[in-house]
């Protein structure tokens, strides 16, 4: 009876304040010993935009989400998260903040189900205390209830009613990157950072991703930034695209422009004499 | 929710036959006052979750959606095309319909948007109902000729988005909100309507499945249900508030007479699983008291629990066969009326408490007080695989113009190969040419808008169902096959295809099979294996294969097949053995209009297709190079180029 219930609580009852995410990273470096990954990089993201980060390999695609997601410590620079300085913080403060992510390969518990992976970024959003739990108090019992509801919209979203008790493990490879799309789901992010959410997927399950990112994108107004190898994928789906390689970002605009700066084809392509 | 030993709740005879004079919002109208808000009505799996709706939710969202519809224009008598999936919206937008006193006409959500679209413009939609974004997609795919549609309802507002700014599209809710506001301006026009219906009225349209030629619209009147519902509820166990799981597509006559007719009329539970893929589960947790679906799905259920049992260790092979051996004795020498011996009577009894009982809970069967096969023979080997393990299995026939099943095993005398007797007020008889005909209030109305294939089948209230058969010694009806499907070898020797080919069926490792043989000098065969099970047999094997074309041809395979189709041939009487089969590179499929939408073979059709493969078999030819054509769900077509080899078995 999906026409009845409306839209999904945890998408709908959001107040415009709670999605709120204004990311700018301003003159970005982080050096590895002699290398520099990262070289004076800017980036601005805004509320609702859904911006896609592109590159060769090793052009420090990864190395970007992982200063923004607190993995990486910059040598210079600021990143500052609605008008905060976010560059110092911890991982686990990040995600308190709301800024939610998934990784390249897969980073879940393997041995324990679906529901218990999800239910896992939760913690997040628990304002009981360890005397009240272990009564098992009302209030407890509420909230556990709340978040379990939560969970279950988005297995209701994400297509995964069948998988709920399933171990993780168990699990094909393109269902497991569902599920930590799952995952950082719930923990409510203002903005969800993805890092290769195609990788590795067949066509199939590459058509259901696009589906569930469009709609949250613009169903829900959720804010994302993906890197991602396919190109196909995101010059259909992206709003805007930055180009990196060799950590110096090339270029950036909207998927047409990229797709025709000469500095990216060169980047991509090795020649720019012989492109059509 | 296992309900097996509690008290039958039936409606009082008096009550089921006056309800034959009513519509079926009518009766759903008279449930409401009668079982309130205290009867569980409809329960839907959602968010994990059982969720109810009671008999006055069920009128309520039925009124809203028939006030809805007049708020945008349906008038009586006009018709409405259901592309809808298997959830309480299906109920609620089809008796909201019918409500009106126009005429609900289901369609399968799994045909391809060309074939979507001949059968709306067949009976001139006015409006439909489409269950997602993949529906609506498929009808806006072909717009232009649609343009007798004057409004599209979708139920599901998943991924909707895009679709907000055309105004030929409505969601459900919208509808539900017209209806209510409907509602509080003229507080009686719902009931006024209502009371308008008359149980003569056609009620529905279900398209047959078109075995041959093209499909036809049979029309279903209130009464033609209702009076088959009344049958069911005077016979079958099952009474207010039991169970029943919506799990046939919604197009196919066993859901509407059952999940639509028999439950309203009888006060039972119709419950919605939470997606296709949990069915099974769902089942599991509520625990249907009957259940009537294809043969293909007790096929299904039989290989796949005996490829598990295959797999398992020895200790749990040994009981299982154990078990499977003293269950078979007993439902042997039940069938020939002998008395059971004490000492099989108690390794039944132990068997049943130590496998049979444990293995039918695992399957979701434990609850069932009756199950049923129908809507195409099935092997006499799978009923005796489910009653050996202690499901009373019965074999039932029905078509969709004799308004659903109405020959049925009695309980007390389960004859494995036969259908069974007739229900009461019921008349069946066999013409000279072995023709079955039936007689019954619930004949279908006729065909729509095709009075000539009416008058060739329905002739002074006997209905022709084209099925060849006999009464054996004790009444009990055979069925022998489609009388146009009996073939004749070049001896002259007759021979049901379908008689072969459940037999073959029966083979864990085969899927579909496929008979030619009509004035040839002997017996052949197609036969589609089944991917999963011949897949886990090489697997086990360590015999490496792609794709279905791949092991289909894996001599390895061959040689399994082979063994399995010389079983068969050992079953069946020496002109009907087959001599030649071909394992065919691509499985039979609807998309490629090979099979009807409910899984039968277009026999016609497939024949055109492969005609070089059949010939081939009746020539000295060992191999064949094939191009295949396959087509996907969205419209491409792939080809597949292949050697068949051909098989003397």
């Amino acid at each position: 009876m999906k026409a009845f219930r409306g839209e999904p609580s945890i998408f709908a009852s959001a107040r415009p304040e709670a999605k709120r995410a204004e990311l700018e990273v301003k003159n970005l470096t982080l050096k590895f010993g002699g290398i520099t990954a990262l070289n004076k990089i800017d980036l601005e993201v805004h509320t609702g935009e859904l911006v896609a980060i592109i590159g060769p390999n090793g052009a420090g695609k990864t190395s970007l989400l992982n200063c923004i997601t607190g993995y990486y410590k910059p040598q210079e620079g600021q990143i500052l998260f609605n008008g905060e300085n976010i560059t110092r913080f911890h991982t686990h403060h990040l995600t308190e903040i709301g800024i939610g992510r998934t990784y390249q390969n897969i980073e879940l518990f393997p041995g324990m189900t679906v529901l218990s992976n999800m239910l896992l970024a939760r913690h997040v959003h628990c304002h009981y205390n360890v005397g009240k739990a272990s009564v098992f108090s009302k209030s407890v019992r509420n909230e556990e209830v709340r978040h379990r509801e939560i969970l279950e919209e988005l297995i209701d979203f994400l297509e995964m009613q069948s998988l709920r008790k399933q171990l993780v493990g168990a699990l094909p490879y393109g269902m497991r990157k569902r599920v930590e799309l799952g995952r950082a789901l719930a923990l409510e992010p203002k903005l969800l950072v993805l890092d290769e959410p195609f990788a590795g997927m067949t066509l199939e399950e590459k058509e259901d991703m696009v589906r569930f990112l469009m709609e949250l994108n613009e169903s829900w107004n959720q804010t994302m930034i993906l890197v991602e190898h396919d190109m196909s994928v995101v010059m259909s789906i992206s709003e805007r695209i930055a180009v990196l390689d060799f950590g110096v970002k090339l270029a950036e605009g909207t998927p047409d422009f990229v797709q025709s700066h000469p500095q990216v084809i060169k980047a991509y392509l090795g020649d720019t004499s012989t492109i059509d | 929710m296992n309900t097996k030993n509690l008290k039958i709740d039936r409606l009082d005879d008096e009550t089921l036959e006056s309800q034959v004079q009513y519509t079926f919002p009518q009766i759903l109208s008279r449930q409401a006052d009668r079982l309130g808000p205290d009867k569980i009505a409809i329960r839907e799996k959602a968010y994990g979750i059982w969720q109810t709706f009671n008999w006055r939710d069920y009128i309520r969202y039925t009124k809203f959606v028939a006030l809805g519809l007049i708020s945008l224009g349906l008038k009586r008598e006009e018709n409405v095309g259901l592309i809808l999936d298997n959830h309480p919206e299906w109920l609620f937008a089809e008796l909201g319909v019918q409500s009106l006193g126009a005429v609900a006409v289901p369609l399968f959500t799994s045909a391809v948007a060309k074939e979507q679209m001949f059968g709306l413009n067949r009976f001139k939609a006015a409006y439909i109902f489409a269950q997602d974004q993949e529906q609506v997609d498929k009808v806006l795919s072909c717009r232009d000729e649609l343009s007798h549609v004057r409004r599209l309802i979708y139920i599901d507002p998943t991924g909707m988005r895009t679709y907000r700014d055309n105004p030929w599209l409505i969601s459900f809710a919208q509808l539900l909100e017209l209806g209510e506001e409907l509602d509080k301006e003229q507080p009686d026009l719902f009931v006024k309507e209502l009371w308008e219906g008359k149980a003569s009225d056609v009620a529905l349209m279900i398209m047959t499945s078109g075995t041959t030629g093209e499909p036809k619209l049979v029309m279903l009147s209130h009464e033609n249900f209702n009076e088959m519902a009344r049958k069911w509820l005077e016979t079958a166990p099952i009474g207010i508030g039991d169970n029943w799981i919506s799990i046939t597509p919604t197009a196919w006559i066993v859901d509407q007479l059952w999940g639509v007719g028999i439950t309203l009329s009888g006060g039972l539970a119709m419950n919605f699983p939470e997606t296709s893929e949990t069915a099974v589960e769902d089942f599991r947790e509520i625990g249907p008291s009957v259940i009537v679906t294809s043969s293909r799905f007790w096929e299904e259920l039989a290989s796949k629990i005996r490829v598990k049992i295959a797999d398992a260790g020895f200790i749990k092979r040994a009981l299982y066969d154990f078990s499977q051996n003293t269950g078979l004795q007993a439902v042997d020498l039940e069938s020939e009326k002998k008395a059971i011996p004490a000492k099989l009577r108690f390794l039944r009894w132990l068997a049943n408490r130590i496998v049979s009982k444990p293995l039918m809970d695992r399957v979701g069967c434990l609850g069932f007080r009756g199950a049923y096969t129908g809507g195409h023979p099935i092997s006499p080997d799978v009923i005796r695989f489910f009653r050996a393990n202690g499901l009373n299995l019965k074999q039932c026939y029905g078509l969709t113009e004799s308004g659903g099943i109405f020959q049925v095993q009695p309980d007390n005398e389960v004859k494995l190969e036969t259908v069974g007797i007739a229900l009461p007020r019921t008349e069946v008889k066999i013409m000279e040419d072995q023709e079955v005909l039936v007689s019954s209030k619930s004949n279908f109305v006729g065909y729509y808008e095709n009075p000539e294939a009416t008058a060739e089948v329905l002739k002074d209230g006997w209905f022709y169902t084209g099925d060849a058969g006999y009464f054996d010694d004790d009444g009990h009806l055979l069925i022998i096959g489609r009388k146009q499907d009996i073939m004749r070898t070049k001896e002259g020797e007759a021979f049901s295809p379908d008689f072969i080919e459940t037999r073959l069926k029966f083979s864990p490792y085969i899927k579909e099979s496929v008979i030619w043989g009509e004035g040839q000098e002997y017996i052949t065969a197609f036969i589609n294996i089944d991917f999963g099970n011949v897949g886990n047999w090489a697997e086990d094997r360590k015999i490496p294969y792609t794709t279905y074309t791949d092991l289909s041809q894996q001599p390895a395979v061959e040689e399994l097949i082979r063994g399995e189709v010389q079983e068969v041939n050992k079953q069946l009487p020496k002109p009907m053995q087959l001599v030649k089969i071909i394992l065919l590179y691509k499985l039979l499929d609807a998309d490629d209009e090979e099979l009807t939408r409910t899984g039968k073979v277009r026999r016609m059709f497939v024949f055109k297709q492969y005609k070089d493969l059949i010939d081939a078999m009746y020539s000295d030819k060992t191999e064949l190079p094939v191009t295949g054509q396959v087509r996907y769900r969205d419209g491409n077509v792939g080809t597949i180029e292949t050697t068949v080899k051909i098989l003397t078995v």
